[in-house]
C-alpha cells in the first residue's frame, strides 16, 4: 500500500500487437476500495487493458504501479507471481479446470502456489464456495454445472488466492440472461465488502448502482472518465453518447 | 480345399504336438513382455519429450530444438533399422562399443533376459517414445489456451500449470491414439527377432521350418489377435463414449465455445447417459 491511498497507477500505458496498437497511452487511478467499470466496444482495448495489468500481456511502454511497485518491465518470474497473486481475473469463458471438482478448483492454486496444506486449502476453498452461493456444489464437476454457477467457482478460484485487486473481465457475457443476476449479486457483495475492482462490462445496470467511477474506452484510449451519474446519464464526448446511445437501443 | 485346412489350421499335428506349443507360448510370452514394458517405456518417454516440446523459456530453447531434432528422426528412420543400431552386431559378435563399456551394459542380460530383449525394449521405446510424443503435442495442443491463462493468472509456473493443469486434461484426450500406438507397437515386437529373440513370430517361423507347415504361424496369428482386437474394441468404446459426452453439452468449461446450460438448477444429478 502506497502512502496516497492508491492501489493501482497505471500512467501511459501502452500495448501493440505486432503494428496493432491495442492501447495507445492509458492513464488510470485506482484508490483502495474503489470499483471502476470500463465500458466500451469491442477492439476498444479493454480486455487488453486488464491483462496487461496482471501481465498475461506485459505493455510495451508506460508504468504500471501497483501498491506502490513499478511492475512494468518485471521479467522475473517471482515479480510476475508477486502481480499476480495480488491481483486476480475472472475470465469471459470461465476456463474453469474441467478436470477438477468445484472445490478442487479452488483450492489447487491455494496449495501449489501459497503451499498451503490441502486441508487448509479445501476448508478455503468451501468457505468461498459457501459464499458465492454454492455450498451444496462443492464436489459437482464444471460440466455439471450451469454457466453461472461456473462463473461463480471462478470467482471463488480468483478470491482463495486473497487478491488485493480484482479483475472483471465482461464476466457476463457468456452467460444466459437469467444467470447473470447471480453472478452480479456476488460482485455487487464483493464491492460492498471493500474489494478494489476493475469492472469491464456492458451491464449499465451494474456500472450506474455499484461503480464508484465509470470509464468509456474508444479505439485505446480512454475518451471519458468521471462518476457513473455523469457519464451514463450525460456524457460529454460525442463518442460516449453514440455507444450509449446504441447500447440502450436494444 | 484339403491342403489349406492341413497346411494353415492342421494345429492338432503342427502345433499341440513335439513340444511345439510350449515353444510357442514360450515366443508368445517375450511378445507380451516386450510390449507391455517397451509400451509403458515410451509412454512415460513420449511425455517427456512433448513436454520437453513445449517449454516456452529462451533458456530451454536448445532442449526445443533437440527434442524436435530426436522425434522427427526417429519417426522418420524404420524400427528395424533402430533395433540393428541399438543392438550393434551382437548377433553375430561384440556390440558396439564392447571394448571399451562393461560388458553387463553393452550387452545386457539383466533379470535373466537375455540380451536381444533388452535391445527390442530399447528400440522400441526410443522408436514409439517419438511417436507418442506426437499423440501427446496433439492433446496438450487441444487443451484451450484459456487454461493455461487461468493457471498462470493464480500464480502459477508454467510448469505447475503443465503438470496440474494441462497434461492430465491432454492425457484423457489422447488415450484412445496412445492406445492405437500401442496396438502397433504390439505388433511391431515381431521385429525383433531379426537380432535373435525367438518371439511369437519367430517361433511360429522356427515350427514352419522344422515341419513344413505354417499352422503354428496362423496359431501365432491368433495369439496376437487375442491381445489386439480387444484393444481395437476398447479404442472404439472410449471414443464413442467421449463423443457421447461432448454432444450432451459436457465440458462448456473448456473455454472454447460459450457455454451451454448442461444441467438446470434444481434438476437431480446423474442425467441421462
Amino acid at each position: 500500500m502506497s502512502a496516497d491511498g492508491s492501489m493501482l497507477r497505471l500512467e501511459d500505458v501502452h500495448k501493440r500487437f505486432g503494428r496493432l496498437e491495442v492501447l495507445r497511452g492509458i492513464d488510470l487511478e485506482l484508490p483502495k476500495g474503489e470499483v471502476v467499470c470500463v465500458l466500451g466496444p469491442s477492439g476498444s482495448g479493454k480486455s487488453t487493458l486488464l491483462r496487461c495489468i496482471n501481465l498475461l500481456e506485459p505493455p510495451e511502454q508506460g508504468r504500471i504501479i501497483l501498491e506502490g511497485q513499478d511492475i512494468c518491465g518485471t521479467e522475473a518470474a517471482e515479480d510476475i507471481d508477486y502481480v499476480r497473486r495480488r491481483v486476480g481475473i475472472v475470465f469471459q469463458q470461465f476456463n474453469l479446470f474441467p478436470h477438477k471438482s468445484a472445490v478442487e478448483n479452488v483450492s489447487l492454486a491455494q496449495e501449489k502456489v501459497l503451499e498451503r496444506s490441502p486441508r487448509e486449502a479445501r476448508e478455503k476453498g468451501k468457505a468461498l464456495l459457501e459464499r458465492v452461493g454454492l455450498a451444496d456444489k462443492l464436489d459437482e464437476f464444471p460440466d455439471r454445472l450451469s454457466g453461472g454457477q461456473q462463473q461463480r467457482v471462478a470467482i471463488a478460484r480468483a478470491l482463495a488466492m486473497d487478491p488485493h485487486v480484482m479483475l472483471f473481465d465482461e464476466v457476463t457475457s457468456a452467460l444466459d440472461p437469467e444467470l447473470v443476476k447471480e453472478v452480479l449479486d456476488v460482485m455487487r457483495e464483493l464491492a460492498s465488502e471493500g474489494m478494489t475492482m476493475i469492472v469491464v462490462t456492458h451491464e449499465l445496470g451494474f456500472a450506474r448502482e455499484v461503480a464508484h467511477r465509470v470509464v468509456f474506452m474508444d479505439d485505446g484510449s480512454i475518451v471519458e472518465e468521471g462518476d457513473p451519474g455523469q457519464v451514463l446519464e450525460n456524457p460529454r464526448e460525442e463518442r460516449t453518447k453514440q455507444f450509449l446511445g446504441l447500447v440502450l437501443e436494444h | 480345399m484339403d491342403f489349406i485346412f492341413n497346411y494353415y489350421f492342421d494345429f492338432k499335428n503342427y502345433v499341440f504336438a513335439d513340444g511345439h506349443f510350449n515353444d510357442l507360448m514360450a515366443g508368445f510370452w517375450y511378445t507380451i513382455k516386450l510390449s507391455v514394458i517397451s509400451g509403458l517405456l515410451g509412454l512415460a518417454w513420449g511425455l517427456v519429450l512433448a513436454v520437453l516440446r513445449q517449454t516456452r523459456s529462451r533458456v530451454l530453447a536448445p532442449v526445443r530444438w533437440l527434442t524436435i531434432a530426436y522425434i522427427d528422426i526417429f519417426r522418420g528412420i524404420p524400427l528395424l533399422l533402430v533395433l540393428l543400431l541399438v543392438s550393434g552386431v551382437s548377433v553375430f559378435g561384440a556390440p558396439i562399443g564392447g571394448e571399451i563399456l562393461p560388458r553387463g551394459l553393452v550387452s545386457p542380460t539383466w533379470l535373466g533376459q537375455p540380451s536381444p530383449f533388452w535391445y527390442g525394449i530399447l528400440a522400441l521405446a526410443i522408436t514409439y517414445g517419438a511417436y507418442m510424443a506426437e499423440v501427446y503435442r496433439a492433446g496438450i495442443e487441444a487443451v484451450p489456451g484459456g487454461q493455461m491463462e487461468a493457471a498462470r493468472s493464480l500464480g502459477m509456473s508454467h510448469g505447475q500449470a503443465m503438470r496440474f493443469v494441462i497434461v492430465p486434461q491432454a492425457v484423457r484426450k489422447v488415450i484412445p491414439p496412445l492406445l492405437n500406438d500401442f496396438i502397433a507397437l504390439m505388433k511391431d515386437t515381431s521385429l525383433v527377432a531379426f537380432i535373435g529373440l525367438v518371439e511369437l513370430t519367430q517361433a511360429g517361423r522356427d515350427v514352419q521350418a522344422e515341419t513344413y507347415n505354417g499352422s503354428a504361424l496362423v496359431f501365432g496369428a491368433i495369439l496376437y489377435l487375442i491381445l489386439t482386437i480387444p484393444l481395437a474394441r476398447l479404442v472404439d468404446w472410449l471414443i464413442r463414449r467421449e463423443q457421447q459426452r461432448t454432444q450432451r453439452g459436457g465440458a462448456p468449461s473448456a473455454g472454447a465455445e460459450p457455454p451451454k446450460l448442461t444441467t438446470p438448477p434444481g434438476a437431480p444429478a446423474g442425467g441421462p447417459v
